[in-house]
């Protein structure tokens, strides 16, 4: 028998990896209470090979909650994830996990806590080349983590430093280094960048296109920054309160936004390279999910809210390129609000 | 011209640590007129943070101002002792500090809190209290009923905007906010600064706030200060320096943040990292990172230039980089 974590079965005509229905709720208060929050409801998501997604929306709206379901450290309520065709629930034995979690590493948000400050840089990226590739012998780890490391932008001598001997753009490309050591097929970036500077935020999110492009990784970029999601993204998905509310070809979903949280989340974002716009005084936040009956989750905030958006609540359906899960779109067949009466209009 | 309401010069701080003295604010001049809406940024550690505790004079050891003068409405702040600092703070100046939602005192109710600020500067009577701490609750967009509610009860949009109202108490002429937005989402952000700009119009106070979110400063301040290493490296009029930044590393800034609109292109970044402020590098301190450095970068240390309506330290802009301009007034001392 091979030491490698042999590939289980899997089909190649499946997309790099699906979720359909998934959900996950959280029990809160005492042991009698009957109040659930419905972190993620219904959510369907596609990565295909090669492709950068990006999860957007406020927080709390369930961003990270997904990201904790693909990497397996939740179990979902309902619904599945199915990697390559495999469902996740199927992975029982050590080498079928550990096999997924080489496959989709994940990489946190805040690099400031996520490295041991005892252990030198090398130590987590050697620790997960012996535990992922055993086949590889001393010297081949050696080099592979010197490979990594280049990989991502960085001098190999910066293996023997510190975590705290390095600065923050620095430390998040380590993590990006251990994720890429373990050979991945998808990296999930839990907000990599927004506790970096702007000076080298730039930095990061070219490292991330650089990886798609030659190394053919995936990446699901969880940010709640439009303008950097529009920079690296293929494809953006868009939640609010644990719904999925428009995803589609990032030019599509930023350019012609459908639903009417994509428009307030777009004039919201300042462009410091245009002139003023005029702004939105919205003032709401969105809504903590617990016990929610039927009706679009939106619709407090929402400008064109109808009665029967307080009655069904809306599925994901196809508008032009995007999917679009707003009853008042679905509708018009078009944007939520049309050009002329959007809450907020661009010139 | 009229006395600023702010008068920062030569101001120096230095970390005083066993290792030797870190200088993390280097001579650095600027004012702040009445009315007038002031946003700093700079990469994390340029000392922007350093520099608001220093002018609110909250800076507490090993942080210590050893040198030049904050003036405050015709008074040096640095050289009035901590009585006399009491009466002015939140009265004639007030502070929102970074993550203020987690600043609020959780045992107390909102109402309680402004209680005790509004008593500590003389104001005894209960319905005085009551009607202003309304007031101020109003003016931020809270509705009154929650003076009685606790912080854990609002949510953290709320929590930074009771804030903001504590800050206005008094109606202060200088309202100084350290990353006031940075804990909040997009939406919430924009409300929220787009509020204070609200309040500063129609009350006429002054802000000096510090951000490192380039879209909240283009939008919302009159003036942009860029602080690197310890050192004013531009300030200029917001719609200038978005148009045609000077100095090399505020070019590098506007060419760091990717774009919601318009064609997308390809983004630089700032190669290197800021300086150990122990040990700057001599000349100018920009030097190791900048892309148009010349030879005189490395040994001599530029001065604050005017130019265009806007003051520059960067020698591209005297004789040796053909471009020649004036120094500054405020650089001229030493």
């Amino acid at each position: 028998m091979s030491d490698e974590p042999q590939t289980p079965q899997t089909d190649e005509n499946e997309p790099l990896l699906r979720t359909g229905g998934l959900s996950r709720h959280f029990g809160l208060g005492g042991l009698f209470s009957k109040q659930v929050l419905h972190a993620v409801d219904d959510f369907d998501l596609t990565i295909a090979e090669r492709e950068i997604v990006a999860l957007v929306g406020e927080s709390g709206s369930g961003k990270s909650t997904v990201a904790r379901l693909l990497a397996r450290l939740y179990k979902p309520t309902k619904g599945e994830i199915r990697y390559r065709g495999r469902s996740l629930a199927s992975l029982r034995s050590r080498k079928d996990v550990l096999w997924y979690r080489g496959e989709v590493p994940i990489v946190l948000q805040d690099p400031f806590s996520a490295f041991h400050p005892v252990f030198r840089i090398s130590h987590g990226i050697m620790r997960n080349l012996a535990l992922h590739r055993p086949d590889l012998s001393r010297d081949e780890r050696r080099r592979e983590a010197e490979r990594v490391c280049e990989a991502v932008g960085l001098s190999p001598r910066m293996l023997t430093r510190f975590s705290y001997e390095m600065s923050g753009g620095e430390r998040q490309r380590i993590g990006f280094a251990q994720a890429l050591a373990v050979r991945p097929k998808l990296i999930l970036a839990d907000e990599p960048v927004s506790m970096l500077d702007v000076s080298i935020r730039a930095g990061v999110l070219n490292m991330m296109a650089g990886l798609r492009d030659r190394e053919g990784v995936s990446v699901l970029y969880i940010t709640h920054d439009l303008a950097s999601a529009r920079y690296v993204a293929d494809r953006i998905v868009v939640m609010y309160a644990g719904h999925q509310v428009e995803s589609g070809p990032t030019e599509t979903v930023l350019s012609d936004p459908k639903h009417p949280y994509t428009q307030l989340l777009l004039s919201a974002v300042a462009d410091p390279r245009e002139k003023h716009t005029e702004l939105s005084a919205d003032t709401g936040e969105p809504p903590r999910v617990v016990n929610p009956s039927e009706g679009c989750r939106f619709r407090a905030r929402c400008p064109f809210a109808i009665e029967k958006c307080g009655q069904v609540t809306p599925r994901l359906e196809p508008i032009g390129e995007a999917q679009v899960a707003c009853h008042v779109a679905a509708a018009r067949g078009g944007a939520a609000g049309s050009s002329d009466a959007a809450p907020v209009t661009h010139p | 011209m009229t006395e600023p309401l702010l008068d920062v010069r030569d101001l120096s701080v230095d970390y005083l640590t066993e290792k030797g003295d870190v200088h993390v604010l280097h001579q650095v001049n600027f004012a702040v007129a009445e009315r007038e809406f002031v946003g700093i940024v700079g990469e994390s550690g340029c000392g922007k943070s350093t520099l608001l505790f220093a002018v609110a004079q909250l800076l507490s050891p090993p942080g210590e101002v050893v040198g030049g003068e904050v003036i405050f409405r015709g008074r040096d702040m640095v050289r009035l002792h901590g009585g006399e600092l009491r009466h002015l703070r939140w009265r004639d100046y007030s502070m929102v500090m970074q993550s203020a939602m987690n600043a609020l005192n959780p045992m107390k109710s909102i109402g309680g809190q402004f209680k005790d600020a509004l008593e500590a500067h003389g104001t005894q009577s209960r319905e005085e209290i009551q009607s202003r701490s309304r007031e101020v609750l109003e003016l931020v967009g809270i509705d009154a009923v929650h003076l009685g509610s606790y912080p854990h009860q609002l949510s953290g949009g709320m929590r930074q905007r009771a804030m903001i109202a504590m800050a206005l108490l008094f109606t202060p002429q200088l309202v100084i906010m350290d990353e006031p937005t940075s804990a909040l989402d997009v939406v919430a952000q924009q409300s929220l600064m787009t509020k204070i700009r609200e309040l500063q119009q129609r009350l006429g106070f002054a802000v000096l706030f510090v951000t490192h979110d380039m879209s909240v400063v283009s939008r919302y301040s009159d003036r942009v200060i860029v602080m690197y290493a310890g050192q004013i490296a531009e300030s200029a009029p917001t719609e200038a320096i978005f148009e045609r930044p000077l100095h090399p590393y505020s070019r590098g800034l506007m060419n760091a943040f990717p774009s919601i609109r318009g064609p997308r292109r390809e983004m630089a970044g700032i190669p290197g990292s800021p300086p150990d402020l122990a040990n700057p590098p001599a000349g100018c301190r920009f030097h190791p990172r900048c892309p148009e450095a010349m030879d005189i970068c490395r040994t001599r240390e530029p001065a604050l230039y005017d130019r265009d309506g806007a003051k520059v330290r960067c020698l591209l802009y005297t004789e040796e980089g053909q471009l020649p301009a004036e120094p500054a007034r405020e650089t001229q001392s030493s």
